[in-house]
């Protein structure tokens, strides 16, 4: 903190020792609008008028209920934030009603993950999903195969049956994630996670517009390979 | 209020504390204050010679009321009260010290210059100066005993060893690795804690070079945010490859200080921090290691600001620009810059530089 010095006795004596200095009411002073270019001449320097937008006093109330004014330029009287750090995790970590907890009271998402195993959930490393999703095609060599490649990969490790299935992707945690072999990896396909496949449909293609139809492109890989 | 609506125009010209009196009196309504001033009324008599208040003046009559018409007298006056320009106007120039002319100082309401204001005590200086400036002297106190020699050494520059003639009378040399003398960092004490000095942003929008628009949108949006008109700033650097030329306009800046620097910020911690998608803070590792630090706001974080929002529709969304945000302190090291904006709820995430 720099220590505030007097007026000096020459600023006294010269109301404005100097014209473009005029931040010398304190630190509770108004910002200092930009002063715009104007010509200085030897002999006299131009004094601007501020150009600045006008300010209201507005009223704002915070998430929690709690009210203070601002100078602003918005001109609504009152703001209300529905979201602000009353009521935000990073700034409240105590309060337990802002923590992300599954809500799961029918059992639906319990019984989803009997069926169908862990390798949808988004919180998983990839790895773990992964591993989980080899654990869900294990289970599912039990019944006839349908698609080869899967199993075939899987077929050195996959334990039978559904329990076991169950019990591998249980295992399957972030903690037991590093352990995960290289083989396994082959098997992740970008639409391995659920969500991902839902949120891919439901976001736009980029390529549409200005891009190649499948034809076009598979002419112009032809084209490059020559 | 909505009695004082509904009451006949000359009415209006009342002082609200005596319209206040009258009608609740007559009404079957009961007024906390105007009862309490009834009831202060007689403890207060006998100061009634140092103070004077306009609770205990007896309220209107109907006749005063009539009678109150400030409209009739405008209407009926038979001369013009002087315009402005009989007014005094300070001078457009300031001439110098000794020029018999001189102008009133920046806080005369006449003054070319004056601004008027402060309007209101912002939160977060409040915040800071009640409890924050307190507690960091408090928490950051490190007790030397009196008496303790200074370890550090005064002279950090380096001498000339003196083995040429021509060494005699140079200045002295940097230290080793720096042009410039770093800051040292000075412990916090009474005198010496950390504050909000001012607060600059700027904004570079490359696509002002192409399409000149972008530069009013981005121009337009600073100054909704800061409440000050903005500088252009210019291109400084010749790069074929990016098609900028050195001097071509091409970027905003404006810096606030005081009241308005701790409201911004107060609006960045409180409106805009929240509502950025998975956020964790601000990186640890800004700052120029002499108490300033940085951060930035993309552009589609903008329109979390209040100011931005209230008429989001006013702007191109494609022209919205992002901005820095340069947070200059009177810290002397980015540590207690650091210890300041976390005790004003900013949170840091990630590797500590300095």
């Amino acid at each position: 903190m720099a220590p505030k010095l007097p007026p000096t006795t020459a600023a006294m004596l010269s109301r404005r020792s100097c014209s473009l200095a005029s931040s010398t009411s304190g630190s509770f002073s108004p910002s200092l609008p930009h002063r715009g270019q104007h010509q200085q001449v030897r002999h006299a320097t131009f004094v601007p008028r501020h150009r600045r937008p006008y300010q209201f006093t507005q009223l704002v109330q915070l998430s929690d209920g709690s009210t203070f004014t601002v100078r602003t330029t918005s001109p609504q009287a009152l703001y209300r934030s529905a979201k602000d750090s009353r009521n935000h995790i990073l700034w409240q970590p105590s309060d337990k009603s802002l923590r992300n907890v599954e809500v799961d009271e029918a059992g639906k998402l319990a019984a989803f993950r009997e069926r169908f195993g862990r390798g949808w959930d988004m919180a998983e490393g990839p790895a773990a999903a992964a591993a989980a999703s080899d654990a869900a095609a294990g289970a599912a060599a039990e019944e006839p195969a349908k698609d080869g490649k899967k199993n075939k990969v899987v077929d050195g490790k996959a334990p039978e049956g559904k329990k076991g299935a169950q019990a591998q992707a249980q295992a399957a945690s972030p903690a037991a994630a590093p352990a995960a072999p290289a083989a396994e990896e082959k098997v992740v396909d970008p639409f391995d996670s659920l969500v991902d496949l839902i949120s891919g449909y439901a976001t736009e293609d980029k390529n549409i517009k200005g891009g190649l139809s499948a034809k076009d492109q598979a002419r112009k890989d032809k084209a490059k390979k020559k | 209020m909505a009695s004082l609506r509904g009451l006949s125009r000359p009415t209006h010209g009342l002082p609200l504390s005596q319209l206040c009196h009258q009608t609740y009196s007559v009404s079957s309504r009961r007024c906390a204050s105007s009862q309490a001033a009834a009831a202060a009324a007689p403890a207060v008599k006998d100061l009634a010679d140092l103070e004077t208040s306009t609770l205990d003046r007896p309220p209107l009559n109907a006749e005063e009321k009539k009678e109150f018409r400030p409209w009739k007298r405008q209407v009926d006056r038979k001369f013009h009260l002087p315009s402005g320009r009989y007014s005094y106007h300070p001078p457009k120039y300031y001439r110098g010290p000794l020029h018999p002319v001189q102008s009133p100082p920046s806080s005369d309401p006449t003054a070319r210059d004056f601004v008027p204001g402060p309007f209101n005590l912002p939160r977060l200086r409040q915040t800071y100066l009640s409890t924050n400036a307190s507690d960091i002297m408090t928490l950051a106190y490190h007790h030397v005993p009196p008496g303790t020699p200074d370890t550090q050494p005064s002279q950090r520059l380096r001498e000339w060893d003196g083995s040429s003639p021509y060494h005699k009378n140079r200045p002295l040399r940097a230290p080793r690795g720096a042009p410039v003398l770093p800051l040292k960092e000075r412990d916090i004490n009474f005198v010496n804690i950390p504050e909000i000095k001012e607060v600059t942003i700027a904004s570079y929008v490359p696509a002002a070079l192409k399409e000149p628009d972008h530069l009013l949108v981005c121009r337009n949006v600073i100054l909704a945010l800061t409440g000050t008109l903005p500088s252009i700033t210019k291109t400084r650097s010749d790069v074929a490859q990016w098609h900028i030329r050195s001097g071509q306009p091409a970027g905003v800046k404006t810096t606030i200080h005081g009241n308005a620097a701790y409201e911004f910020l107060d609006r960045c911690i409180n409106f805009v921090f929240p509502r950025i998608k998975d956020w964790r803070g601000i990186q640890a590792s800004t700052g120029d290691s002499s108490g300033n630090l940085s951060f930035g706001l993309g552009p589609e974080e903008m329109k979390f600001f209040p100011e931005v929002e209230a008429n989001y529709q006013m702007y191109a969304p494609k022209m919205i620009p992002g901005c820095r945000i340069f947070v200059k302190t009177t810290a002397t090291s980015d540590r207690q810059a650091r210890l300041l904006l976390q005790t004003m709820g900013v949170p840091f995430y990630g590797e500590i530089r300095n």
